[in-house]
Formats: structure tokens, C-alpha cells, sequence
């Protein structure tokens, strides 16, 4: 496992070279002076003033000369600066924006992954019944529907018809205003406290699928949610450094609450429907056979044995579904207004703001080969026949 | 020492293990009902082997999955009883029926590849049927201790119990297979095909050691087949089946020797013999009939050549023959003599 594990991660970063390559040229070819457009804001300024521009942008350099030098720099942590915000540098940007995405789309990843797979398990086992086939067709209806256009019809209903939910926008500017955080800071907290929240309920119901003992399982499943939640509300109410932010936080929650949902309902189809026929397809084989001969309950042949294997599959969905996440994501922040990485992706490729947008671009791509990784390795965990041929 | 679960209270110790009196299922299909099952009527006694054989597609599996009421759900019990013990299985709740399997009838599959689920260990799944079915449950310790003891019977390694299915060859597997169907200590294991997928040399291994194991622990098995020579070898009663019915019924050694029923005397001239007089394999003409719309009389009229218009006309019912031997033929009494006049 540790050799496998290196050899992917030796060939994500020769990916990821290859990937920021193509991507810097790409965007360099790019037809339009962007220095007399954008940074001087005038494409009649003196030639004089141009050289000076262009020198301190470094544009003045041969290509390569250019490129080696990003290459360098990028390793060093510095993705130049900003043409749009000069002289804000690059990296400034993308660590403004960067939680604000991840926040948004690793709780809506989870949300629907979670609730598609339960969803899906549960409409193979029931196979044939009308409730079964409404469900279906609604998830066939979802996992049509055009994103930007339902997104703004729940908006229109949640927000204009209802009056519930925030319209657009990640927090509420009149709430913020002496607040003593800076907007990020809260969402990297909300970041780490979820994600750690996230991981232990996973290994609470791990743990209690791995174990013999019935009662143990139980324990392990109930006892060990209960307990992590407890800890995630001890956290935001029985804490100092909780206490001081929760307000905040709640308002970005309450801002997330919308853009989750649309992102949930149209991807949850999505998983669910994959789940409903890779678990079918599980249902017909020998060893479910096998497992109801043994006389094992119903529960334990669904989840331990259907619902085990037909979660292959989905979680190689996973690696297209992180790919979702980021298109999706451009879609998802225009419509509403969340000033995340797809938002500036869109704004700095439509302005020629060249070094944001292959910083966000090498960012994205990262994002893409994590998720990748991530997958790769749980695969390895969840099928022993991949685990095997890889050491040979 | 643990107490297994015994899930019927009414244990009258007299009945044989297992009679099947009557049995009739049919599948619910879009095209139709489906007769694959038609009042079948056998039993078996304890510590007895026996065969069933037939063409694929004869119902033979699906008697076996009546058994343990394991059928797909389309399938519709309509009339006679598989009685345990004195006890009717289709009486039983689905709670009793859960216990009941593998505590007393446990399966051998047919494929063993597909019988175990591919992302569990091999002792893990011997295991989890272990967990179901003791009484207290036994201790961890107690368990590795059965099912090291179960390898050994079955003559595999105990340190394969830790591999996954796929790390195994076909001939382990099956093995394994064999130790998972013994470890609830059943009376009865329904042999499904049981060495169709191995090569020859394993095949007699198995089923060899299968017959040993039987012996020693004084089991009753129930092989299912469509290989002569494998049920020649290891049972000592045999039904031969035809598009859901049972035609002959016996001991092996009267049905292999004066077969009474057309069917079970071609499916026996259709096997050349290596050992006896040389003579032609005589082909069984024709295709197995659609069980949609069975035909009248005789199900095996339109292809016995020896039919007449009684066998078009009415179903001949089960007769007894000899003391061990039962065929549904209107014309018993000619079959082997006419099987001489045949090319």
C-alpha cells in the first residue's frame, strides 16, 4: 500500500507539471494586450509608459525566460501578482477565495454523496413498488433539470416567494460590520471543525460496520454519531473561541443553506440512480444468494453485502463528481454571487487578468488530482482485488 | 460446548429428515406462469445421499431453493409440503425460516467463485454465518478454533481463512465453500452443481472427500446435477426430473441398472461406456418442452419414441415398480426391451 501510495503520489506531481505547462501557455497565447487594456485602463497610453508597464510586469522577457521564471516562483510560492488588483499578489487572491469554495462544495459533496447512496440503496431493496418508481422518475427529472435554471427557481421560491433564505452572497454585510473576524478566518474554522466533525462520524460507522458483535455495532454507530455531534455543538456553544464565532459562522451557514441545496438535489439524482443500478446488478449475483441461504437478516444482507459491493462503482463517480464540483462550481457561484474560485476563474479569463487565472486554474487542477488521489486510495481500502494486483 | 438453535419446537424423531410430498411451484412472469415445479414427491432419510439429475431447465435447482424457500420472489408455492422433521417449511415464518436455514440445510453452490462476496475475507464470511446461528453466541476464540477445525476437514490450510476469495484457486474455493456449508453443523447440504467448474482431477478430490465428510459426520446430502457419473459415484437414491416433474425415483443402482422411465433410460444410453460392451450413444431427439404451456399427458411425450395415444391423452402417475423404485410411465413394463429395438 505505502509503495502504491508513493507511485501515485510521484505521478500526480509529474500531472500536475505537465498540467500547469499546457495551462500557462495556453493562457499566454491568449489574442489581446492586456497590459494596455486592463492595467492601464486607457489603450492609448504613451509608448513610454507601455515600456515601463511592461518591464515591471516582467512581459518584457522571452517567452520561455517567462515561463522558466513562473515555474520557479510558482514552486517558491509566489504566483506573481494580480493585473486587475495590482500590485495584490496572486496567491493573496487564491487564499481569500479558496476556503470560501471548499466550505461550500465538500459539505454539499458529502451531502449528496451521502444522501444519493442511501437513497439508491434503499430504492434497489424496494424494487417494483409504486413509491420506488415515483422516486425514480423524480431522480431521472432532477438529473435533467439545466443547473442555472433551477437554481434560480429556488430562489425565486426560498428566497423571493417565502422570504426564507438569503438571495445571494456568503454573508450579511450589516451583521459583519464590527465583527471582529475577518470573513475568512471563519470559514477556515468552519472548514477544519466540519471536516474533522465529518471524518469521525466515518470512522464511527466504519468501526461499527467492521465489528462481529451486533450490539457493539450498534453502539459504535448510534453512540459515536451522538458523540460527534455533541462535540461539533460543544465546540460552537461551549467553548471560548466557538462561542466568540458562532454567530458568524451561523450567517455563512445560513448563506450556504441555498446554493447546498440546489447543488444536493440536482447531484443527489445523480448518485442516487447509479447506486439503484449498480446495487441492482449486485442484488442478482451468487453471493447475495449465498448470504440469504446462511440465513443472514435482510438488514445485513442489504448493507454488508448488496450495498458494500455496489458502492464500488459510486465511488469511482467520485473522481468525476470532483470534477463536477469545480464546472459546477462556476455555474453555482455566478448564479449566486458566492465570491469563490469559480467566481474569479470567470472574471479574470473574461479581463486577461492572466496570473490569477492560471493561479486558479493550478489550484483547480490540484483540487482535481487530490480528489483523484483520494478515490485512487480509498478504492484500494474498499476492493481487496485492486489492492492486490497493484503490488504485483 | 455451545447449543445450536433449534428453531422447530415439534421434533417427532420417527419422520424421515426431509419429505417432499406434493410439491407444486410456479414462476409469476410477464409471458405467463411458468410450471417449474409440478407435484414432486420424494424423501430423505438420515445420513442418506441422493441425486437429483435432469436437463438444465428442469427444475431441479428450483426444487432445491424450495427447500430452504431461497426461490426468486415470483415464485408461487401452489400445493404440497416440504415437510422437516414433520415440520411444513412453507408453514414457517420468515423469522423461523432465517433460523432455520443453514442451522439445518445448509448449500453448496454451483460456481463456488460466485458464491463469495468479493470484498470479505474467506473466514469472515464463515463467520457471519456462525454469528446468526449459535446459541449463546460463541466467543471469538471459540469460533477461530471451528473454523480452523473446519478447514482441516475439508483439507485446506487454516491460514487461508485470512485470504480473499479471488486469492484462491477453483478447487480451494470450493473447498472453503464445503467448510462454510458445514459450520452451523446441518443435517442436510444441498449440493448445487457442486464441481461443474473444476477440472476433472479436483472434481474426484472433492467429491471423494465430500463423501468421506458425509460419512463421518453422518450427513444427508442432496446432490443436484446433470452429470451422470458424478451421481453414479457418491449418492444412494436418485430422482431423475423432466420439465418440472419427477419421472423415476430410486436407488441409484435400480434406476442406473433397469432404468423404467424413457427419459432416465435415454439420458443413460446417451453416455457412452467405457467399461461395458461397446455400443452406439444413443441421441435424445428434440429440446426440453416450454414450461409455459406444458404439454398434455406425459410431459415427455413429444419426444419418447416410443408414445402412444394414452401418453398423449392422460398423466401417468407415480407407480411403484420394486421395493426402491418408482417411474411415471404408462409403459414401465416395455421400456427396457423396447430400448433394445432402438438403432
Amino acid at each position: 500500500m505505502i509503495r502504491y501510495v508513493t507511485r501515485r503520489l510521484i505521478q500526480m506531481v509529474f500531472l500536475f507539471l505537465v498540467f500547469l505547462t499546457v495551462t500557462w501557455f495556453l493562457l499566454y497565447i491568449l489574442p489581446g494586450d492586456s497590459v494596455a487594456l486592463k492595467y492601464a485602463g486607457n489603450p492609448n497610453i504613451p509608448p513610454e509608459a507601455r515600456e515601463v508597464a511592461l518591464e515591471r510586469l516582467g512581459l518584457d522577457k522571452p517567452v520561455l525566460i517567462q515561463f522558466r521564471d513562473y515555474m520557479f516562483n510558482f514552486f517558491q510560492g509566489d504566483l506573481g501578482v494580480s493585473f486587475n488588483q495590482y500590485p495584490r499578489p496572486v496567491i493573496d487572491i487564491i487564499g481569500e477565495r479558496l476556503p470560501r469554495t471548499l466550505v461550500l462544495f465538500l459539505t454539499a459533496l458529502v451531502t449528496y454523496y451521502w444522501a444519493g447512496f442511501v437513497a439508491g440503496k434503499y430504492l434497489a431493496w424496494r424494487r417494483g413498488n409504486r413509491g420506488e418508481m415515483a422516486v425514480t422518475i423524480g431522480g431521472v427529472g432532477l438529473y435533467s433539470m439545466f443547473l442555472p435554471f433551477f437554481a434560480f427557481m429556488l430562489i425565486w421560491f426560498f428566497s423571493v416567494r417565502l422570504g426564507w433564505l438569503p438571495i445571494s452572497k456568503f454573508l450579511d454585510p450589516e451583521q459583519w460590520r464590527d465583527a471582529p473576524f475577518a470573513a475568512n478566518q471563519v470559514f477556515m474554522r468552519l472548514f477544519w471543525v466540519t471536516l474533522i466533525t465529518a471524518i469521525a462520524m466515518f470512522a464511527a460507522s466504519f468501526a461499527g460496520h467492521r465489528t462481529h458483535s451486533r450490539v457493539l455495532a450498534r453502539i459504535l454507530r448510534w453512540g459515536g454519531g451522538v458523540l460527534v455531534i455533541a462535540g461539533f455543538l460543544f465546540y460552537w456553544f461551549g467553548t471560548e473561541s466557538g462561542q466568540g464565532m458562532r454567530v458568524y459562522a451561523g450567517d455563512i451557514a445560513f448563506h450556504m443553506i441555498l446554493p447546498v441545496l440546489t447543488l444536493t438535489l440536482i447531484a443527489f439524482a445523480q448518485v442516487m440512480l447509479l447506486t439503484r443500478s449498480s446495487m441492482l446488478e449486485t442484488l442478482r449475483e451468487d453471493y447475495i444468494l449465498t448470504a440469504r441461504a446462511k440465513g443472514l437478516p435482510e438488514g445485513i444482507i442489504r448493507d454488508r453485502h448488496a450495498a458494500r459491493t455496489a458502492l464500488l462503482p459510486v465511488v469511482t463517480s467520485l473522481v468525476l463528481a470532483v470534477a463536477t464540483v469545480i464546472d459546477g462550481g462556476v455555474v453555482t457561484e455566478a448564479v449566486f454571487s458566492w465570491p469563490g474560485m469559480g467566481e474569479i476563474l470567470i472574471s479574470s479569463v473574461l479581463s486577461e487578468d492572466i496570473p490569477v487565472a492560471v493561479g486558479a486554474f493550478a489550484f483547480i487542477g490540484i483540487l482535481a488530482l487530490i480528489g483523484h488521489f483520494v478515490v485512487d486510495v480509498l478504492y484500494g481500502f474498499l476492493d481487496p482485488r485492486i489492492r492486490v494486483t497493484e503490488h504485483g | 460446548m455451545t447449543i445450536r438453535k433449534l428453531p422447530l419446537e415439534v421434533s417427532t424423531g420417527r419422520a424421515p429428515l426431509l419429505e417432499v410430498d406434493g410439491l407444486v411451484m410456479r414462476y409469476d412472469t410477464e409471458a405467463g406462469e411458468v410450471s417449474a415445479v409440478e407435484n414432486v414427491t420424494f424423501s430423505l432419510g438420515r445420513g442418506e445421499a441422493m441425486g437429483l439429475v435432469g436437463e438444465s431447465g428442469c427444475g431441479k435447482t428450483s426444487v432445491a431453493l424450495s427447500l430452504l424457500r431461497l426461490a426468486p420472489d415470483n415464485a408461487r408455492y401452489q400445493g404440497g409440503s416440504v415437510r422437516w422433521e414433520g415440520v411444513d417449511l412453507l408453514d414457517l415464518s420468515d423469522q423461523k425460516m432465517r433460523e432455520f436455514r443453514w442451522a439445518e440445510i445448509s448449500m453448496v453452490f454451483q460456481g463456488a467463485m460466485n458464491a463469495w462476496n468479493p470484498v470479505y475475507r474467506v473466514g469472515e464470511q464463515i463467520r457471519e454465518a456462525m454469528d446468526q446461528h449459535f446459541d449463546p453466541p460463541l466467543s471469538s476464540g471459540n469460533m477461530d478454533q471451528r473454523v480452523e477445525r473446519l478447514f482441516e476437514l475439508v483439507g485446506l490450510d487454516p491460514a487461508v481463512q485470512i485470504r480473499y476469495p479471488h486469492e484462491l484457486s477453483g478447487g480451494m474455493r470450493q473447498r472453503a465453500v464445503i467448510a462454510m456449508a458445514l459450520s452451523c453443523e446441518p443435517k442436510l447440504i444441498i449440493a448445487d452443481e457442486p464441481t461443474t467448474a473444476l477440472d476433472v482431477i479436483v472434481q474426484a478430490q472433492i467429491l471423494k472427500e465430500l463423501k468421506e465428510i458425509q460419512e463421518d459426520l453422518g450427513l444427508s446430502i442432496l446432490y443436484i446435477s446433470h452429470d451422470m457419473a458424478v451421481i453414479a459415484q457418491v449418492t444412494d437414491t436418485l430422482g431423475v426430473m423432466y420439465a418440472g416433474k419427477l419421472v423415476e425415483f430410486g436407488s441409484t443402482r435400480d434406476v442406473f441398472d433397469r432404468p423404467r422411465h424413457p427419459y432416465s433410460y435415454l439420458l443413460l444410453s446417451s453416455i457412452p461406456s467405457v467399461t461395458g460392451p461397446r455400443r452406439r450413444p444413443v441421441a435424445l431427439e428434440g429440446t426440453p418442452p416450454n414450461l409455459l404451456a406444458p404439454p398434455s399427458g406425459c410431459r415427455f411425450h413429444p419426444r419418447c419414441p416410443w408414445a402412444t395415444e394414452q401418453c398423449r391423452k392422460d398423466e401417468p402417475p407415480m407407480m411403484q415398480i420394486g421395493p426402491s423404485q418408482w417411474a411415471a410411465c404408462w409403459h414401465y413394463e416395455q421400456v427396457p426391451e423396447m430400448g433394445q429395438q432402438l438403432p
